[in-house]
């Protein structure tokens, strides 16, 4: 029973690892920009998210659309008041790294100045488990992260695969210029890609805040788990990214089954390290000729 | 021409007397988690030590004002070490407050070199007992909080098997320590321990193993945002053994968390209520000051600034000069202290000795004190 517990567990988490993992890939992805901020994203939509709720006293739609609005914001923002000019100056992808991480370090100081620096959760009885059969404890919180990631997965499957804009980003990953020539502003569809890769982590920063709880610090294992996640998916996969982030999720929570508690976190480098040396390209990136 | 004069001379005044103020202030420093997850326990930290440092600044206890030059260690010892040396070299003050086991222990080495005493008011790591002449504690170690919760807890409880949940560091490694050797000639046992990490925040496959092992109390040694965390994902996650921890737990935000309700946790021994000058003028202060009553953290950092001012006007009156070697020379000398919670005396290692509370979250703030038992 302590196995089918940790396997339900890790869906939850996995779930919710995917999203954040998928939103970084798509926009590293389509821009090839180092988005290290996309940690700051979700801390902002989780802050967000509990200040409209417990603070404004908001109905939890308000709250979800305002966590919603602020991660498309801050992402588009960055987008075109940061990462632009960098690229019209053709700064390196180090400088591109360096700022997005200052800009995540800010964000971490900013929440805390503003919010407080401890712990914060949403009270909602959606995060009390009971016991569905003997040993085994399941909370609301558990399915609405499944249903919401598949929700989620189907309606960015749809938008990539049947809309213009969808498609313009799938175009963009593979070749800008072709884009240009087919009369196209890469520079506007790396709005897109940022605003729809802010949007992905929303969800899962709404769950995290109701589920585990949230501190300013909150966006940097978003952000190693999205950078795994990414390499092990296959760079550039979105389809990788998010088998890859259910992967480190639930093999976090199976590791307890048989290992010490120490070892949950080790799981994700065991995987990247697993993945680096016999499958570099990841599940489904292609091989790469230097 | 006159009006230049007049505003050169009134310049020049009034740099001579900022000059002549900072000459004859008297600076210690403190190494204290001011960002990053633990900032928290900065913040409370520092509200005692203020308020020593205003009690001392108001009665003209020192023949200079009392100055804290705050330095922040964000919880990490490497970070610690940097801001200790900054204190000791930069600054050269003869005494720094200092918190958490690991920051600790990575400052001691340079404090005892330096000749510079460093007081700890908030680690309990029980190794802490044991950093040479120079490193004192004002809080009783893990050893005597561990020992004293085991013996409520199962004495008078009736609680037989115990789970821990430690952070992965000195300090949980001492609890651990503790309670494996405390629990078994109390006739309990410690079924499981479950190490992680400082930097982990999803509990919910350690909380299914938690009730797997079906434990009567749940002891969780970690601090600052992550405990919360702790605490919730074991209650969320179906864990309804009772919840235990040291005096981590007495931090507002875990006091108010609804999930930590009931949950045990020791301190030393305070009477809040005591009507003792020192203690009543503190809790009197503190409580027009904030509005709610003290913790023991902030007692702690009180008495850790009044016993450098009581030993610091001993020398001034023998025309000593205020260094990190004359303060431990007086310390041994002196006897007793009168602080918060009473008269102490310090243990020939640097240590307070106190008895430990055992107390229960209770919404109050502070926890209502549930039993008090004498230091092992």
């Amino acid at each position: 029973m302590l196995f089918l517990q940790l396997l339900a567990n890790g869906l939850q988490v996995g779930a919710i690892y995917a999203l954040t993992a998928a939103g970084f890939s798509l926009i590293f992805g389509s821009t090839k920009i180092f988005h290290f901020a996309h940690g700051a994203t979700f801390a902002i939509a989780a802050y967000l998210f509990h200040f409209a709720l417990a603070g404004l006293g908001l109905h939890w739609t308000f709250a979800v659309a305002v966590a919603a609005f602020s991660a498309v914001l801050f992402g588009v923002l960055l987008d075109r008041l940061m990462y632009a000019p960098i690229q019209r100056h053709e700064g390196s992808f180090f400088t591109v790294f360096v700022a997005s991480f200052g800009i995540g370090i800010v964000v971490q100081n900013l929440l805390g100045s503003v919010f407080g620096r401890g712990f914060m959760s949403v009270a909602t009885p959606l995060s009390n488990s009971v016991e569905v059969m003997p040993g085994l404890y399941l909370s609301p919180l558990n399915g609405l992260a499944i249903v919401s990631a598949i929700v989620c997965f189907a309606a960015l499957h749809f938008f990539l695969t049947r809309t213009f804009v969808g498609k313009g980003l799938r175009a963009l990953s593979e070749n800008p210029e072709l884009v240009r020539m087919f009369g196209l502003s890469p520079r506007r569809l790396s709005t897109y890609a940022f605003a729809l890769g802010s949007l992905l982590v929303v969800p899962g920063a709404i769950f995290t805040a109701a589920g585990t709880g949230i501190n300013p610090a909150v966006g940097h294992h978003v952000m190693l788990i999205s950078l795994a996640a990414t390499i092990v998916g296959g760079i550039g996969s979105l389809r990788g990214a998010a088998c890859a982030g259910l992967l480190i999720g639930v093999a976090e929570n199976l590791a307890l089954w048989k290992l010490g508690t120490q070892w949950s976190e080790a799981m994700t480098f065991a995987i990247l390290f697993f993945f680096i040396i016999f499958k570099p390209s990841g599940f489904f990136g292609r091989a790469t000729v230097s | 021409m006159l009006r230049k004069t007049l505003f050169s001379i009134t310049f020049a005044i009034g740099l001579a007397s900022a000059v002549s103020v900072q000459a004859d202030g008297i600076e210690i420093g403190a190494v204290f988690p001011l960002s990053g997850p633990n900032a928290t326990y900065g913040d409370i930290f520092m509200s005692g030590a203020e308020l020593a440092a205003r009690h001392v600044n108001e009665d003209g206890v020192l023949t200079g004002d009392l100055n804290i030059l705050y330095e922040d260690s964000q919880a990490l010892p490497q970070q610690g070490v940097v801001a200790m040396n900054k204190l000791v070299n930069v600054e050269g003050v003869p005494y720094v407050l200092s918190a958490f086991t690991g920051v600790s222990k990575a400052i001691s080495t340079l404090a005892r070199r330096s000749q510079t005493v460093a007081v700890n008011g908030g680690g309990v790591g029980p190794d802490l007992a044991e950093l040479g002449d120079y490193f004192w504690n004002v809080i009783p170690l893990a050893n005597n909080e561990v020992g004293a919760l085991a013996r409520y807890a199962v004495e008078d409880l009736g609680h037989k098997r115990f789970t821990l949940v430690y952070v992965d560091d000195p300090l949980g490694e001492s609890i651990l320590n503790e309670l494996e050797k405390t629990l078994p000639p109390l006739g309990a046992e410690l079924v499981e321990s479950h190490s992680i990490a400082a930097s982990a925040q999803q509990f919910s496959g350690v909380a299914a193993r938690v009730r797997s092992s079906n434990p009567d109390v749940v002891y969780v040694a970690s601090y600052g945002s992550q405990q919360l965390q702790i605490v919730k994902q074991l209650r969320d996650n179906g864990v309804k053994a009772r919840i235990a921890s040291y005096s981590a737990f007495s931090v507002p935000e875990l006091q108010a968390q609804a999930e930590a309700q009931g949950a045990l946790f020791t301190t030393q021994s305070i009477d809040w209520d005591s009507e003792d000058p020192v203690t009543k003028r503190f809790v009197d202060d503190y409580r027009a000051e904030h509005n709610k009553n003290p913790t023991s953290y902030i007692a702690n950092y009180y008495n850790a600034v009044r016993v450098f001012a009581l030993l610091a006007q001993a020398l001034e009156e023998q025309g000593k000069e205020i260094t990190g070697a004359n303060l431990l020379a007086q310390r041994k000398a002196t006897d007793t202290f009168e602080l918060v919670g009473g008269e102490v005396s310090f243990q020939e290692n640097g240590t307070l000795l106190a008895p430990i509370q055992v107390l229960k979250v209770d919404g109050s703030g502070s926890g209502k004190v549930v039993s008090v038992k004498a230091a092992d």
